[in-house]
């Protein structure tokens, strides 16, 4: 009970801080991933007219806003707590390094709420046919979410300075999306990136939000490669989140 | 003259820092501190201190001391190379989130949240240092008003000065009346308005029992708030007593302080004498016409102890 009032407290002082930040969260949720869904259409010529091609894009959409929230935004906020001497605050209460991540866990599912709930509306005003699968849906932007976070986690955690982690941080962000086959077929790419792209979390985490968009069922093995790697890179963001200096 | 160097010496000779009654229960025990840095910097050199429950312990050092590793260790922040600290009987190394409960820190650098109101900012943190909604609530509006920060109650913690922020850092320790107080430089950056406020309230959580031990560099803050004052000087706790021990430490407790007659615009001379007398006598000699002669004070102490000297600013407000 201790413990989940500690989370929910470190949950809504995040979400008052968003007060303020509003705009910057609407840019990187909402309008950045929107805009990329139109500019896909508009360059995708013939193809784009298929309403395959519309699910592909915004699948990726979506997936783009959830690295842009989880990563870049989230990790940026916990490089600010860092660098800002805020996290030192956390530090001097009896609250664990867990609960202080859990808290910033349960703002990003918030956040990835929105803008997935946002975009999934956009995408029908824009008329892209689709029957989501919502629980399915749900379960994989928070895999999503949950694996994306512990980049964000382990980068804040560990880097020497707010420059350098904004900066992993941004190229992370955008990185996993443009190097993976979110907006574009796998056959497009050069060899040598698909391969690369095998193993990235953003072609697991498009590929599963596109079947739960057409209303299908085949997620086993894409959830299960989120799922490891959340656990692989929180486990790894908790253990490097550290109240006590050595 | 009893130089920095020789006194040092007696001091460590003396083992200061243990208390010598023993009747009285020890809040903080700390025994042989050792902080060594991964670059071998050791930061402090074995640290003995007791401190009784309800005293206020002020430590001073000059810069690079080891004052904030000290302290950084007290709050758990740090964890010691060596030597062992125990708070209420608690292992504070082993089981820091335990002796947390009982704490309120103010870190020498932390930041504020600046789009939450001062309110907020306190409930919430209240909350989070183990209140119920209604002590939380309570507890805000007594620190808000202790503090003098009624009429910012309302505002964002981002629009306030500098020094309403750190009234809220030191607000922020003491939520939820906790037993122990470790305060890094806690005036440092104040007015001297808010000075007075903040000594008022640290004071007045001694008065209802609780124990605080302060980092600082103000000699007023230590004479004036202290039951007894540390000097820590190359990682080592160089001196520790009251106010009036510390003045009796000094053989020569006169200060004559004067400029060269011929070099009004060059360093201030500082000479310690035995008596009054000895002091005049030395004016005659030298022939000065604008000398100060005063009582020794903390300040002395402390500069004869660490062996520092008077830098011209801070001796023409000495």
């Amino acid at each position: 009970m201790r413990r989940l009032t500690d989370i929910i407290c470190v949950f809504r002082i995040q979400l008052m801080s968003m007060r303020a930040e509003a705009g910057p969260f609407f840019l990187a949720a909402l309008v950045f991933p929107a805009g990329m869904y139109l500019f896909a259409n508009a360059v995708g010529g013939v193809e784009a007219a298929q309403n395959q091609s519309r699910l592909r894009f915004l699948a990726g959409s979506i997936v783009f806003s959830l690295s842009l929230t989880s990563i870049s935004w989230l990790g940026y906020l916990l490089l600010e707590n860092r660098f800002t001497g805020r996290l030192k605050l956390f530090a001097t209460l009896p609250l664990a390094p867990s609960s202080y991540i859990l808290g910033f866990l349960g703002f990003a599912f918030v956040q990835a709420a929105l803008g997935t709930t946002v975009l999934v509306l956009i995408g029908r005003i824009l008329g892209v046919v689709m029957r989501p699968s919502l629980p399915l849906l749900t379960l994989v932007v928070m895999l999503t979410v949950l694996c994306l976070c512990g980049f964000g986690v382990i980068i804040a955690a560990r880097a020497r300075s707010f420059t350098e982690g904004s900066l992993l941080t941004d190229a992370l962000g955008a990185g996993l999306v443009f190097l993976a086959p979110v907006y574009y077929t796998p056959e497009t790419m050069p060899q040598s990136l698909r391969i690369v792209s095998q193993f990235l979390p953003t072609t697991f985490a498009a590929r599963a939000v596109r079947t739960t968009l057409t209303g299908g069922h085949q997620i086993g093995s894409d959830a299960l490669a989120l799922g490891i790697m959340a656990v692989v890179t929180l486990a790894l963001g908790f253990r490097m989140t550290k109240w006590r200096e050595d | 003259m009893v130089t920095g160097e020789t006194l040092l010496e007696q001091e460590q000779a003396r083992g200061t820092g243990q208390i010598l009654d023993r009747t009285e229960p020890v809040a903080v025990r700390v025994r042989g501190l050792v902080k060594r840095y991964a670059d071998g910097t050791e930061a402090n050199r074995g640290i003995d201190l007791d401190v009784r429950r309800g005293e206020l312990v002020s430590i001073l050092g000059p810069n690079g001391a080891g004052k904030t590793t000290f302290l950084r260790q007290l709050s758990t922040e740090l964890r010691p190379s060596g030597g062992s600290i125990e708070m209420f009987g608690m292992n504070a190394v082993s089981a820091p989130q335990r002796v947390k409960q009982m704490m309120g820190i103010t870190p020498q650098e932390a930041g504020v949240f600046g789009s939450l109101t001062v309110r907020e900012h306190f409930e919430l943190f209240g909350r989070l240092k183990n209140l119920s909604k209604v002590e939380a609530s309570a507890a805000t509006r007594e620190i808000i008003r202790s503090l003098g920060l009624v009429a910012e109650t309302g505002k964002r913690v981002g629009s306030l000065s500098g020094g309403q922020r750190r009234r809220i850092l030191i607000g922020l320790a003491l939520l939820g009346r906790p037993p122990l107080l470790v305060l890094d430089e806690p005036t440092t950056g104040l007015d001297p308005s808010s000075r007075l406020a903040v000594w008022g309230v640290i004071r007045r959580a001694v008065t209802d029992g609780a124990t605080v031990i302060l980092s600082t560099h103000y000699m007023e803050e230590a004479e004036r708030l202290s039951d007894r004052i540390g000097i820590i000087a190359q990682g080592r706790l160089i001196a520790f007593d009251t106010l009036d021990e510390l003045l009796s430490r000094l053989e020569r407790s006169y200060r004559l302080s004067y400029r060269d007659p011929l070099d009004p615009f060059g360093e201030l001379c500082v000479h310690y004498f035995a008596n009054f007398n000895e002091a005049r006598e030395q004016v005659a000699v030298a022939q000065l016409s604008e000398y100060s002669i005063a009582r020794a004070s903390l300040e002395d102490v402390y500069f004869t102890l660490t062996g520092e000297h008077f830098a011209p600013g801070e001796a023409e407000s000495a």
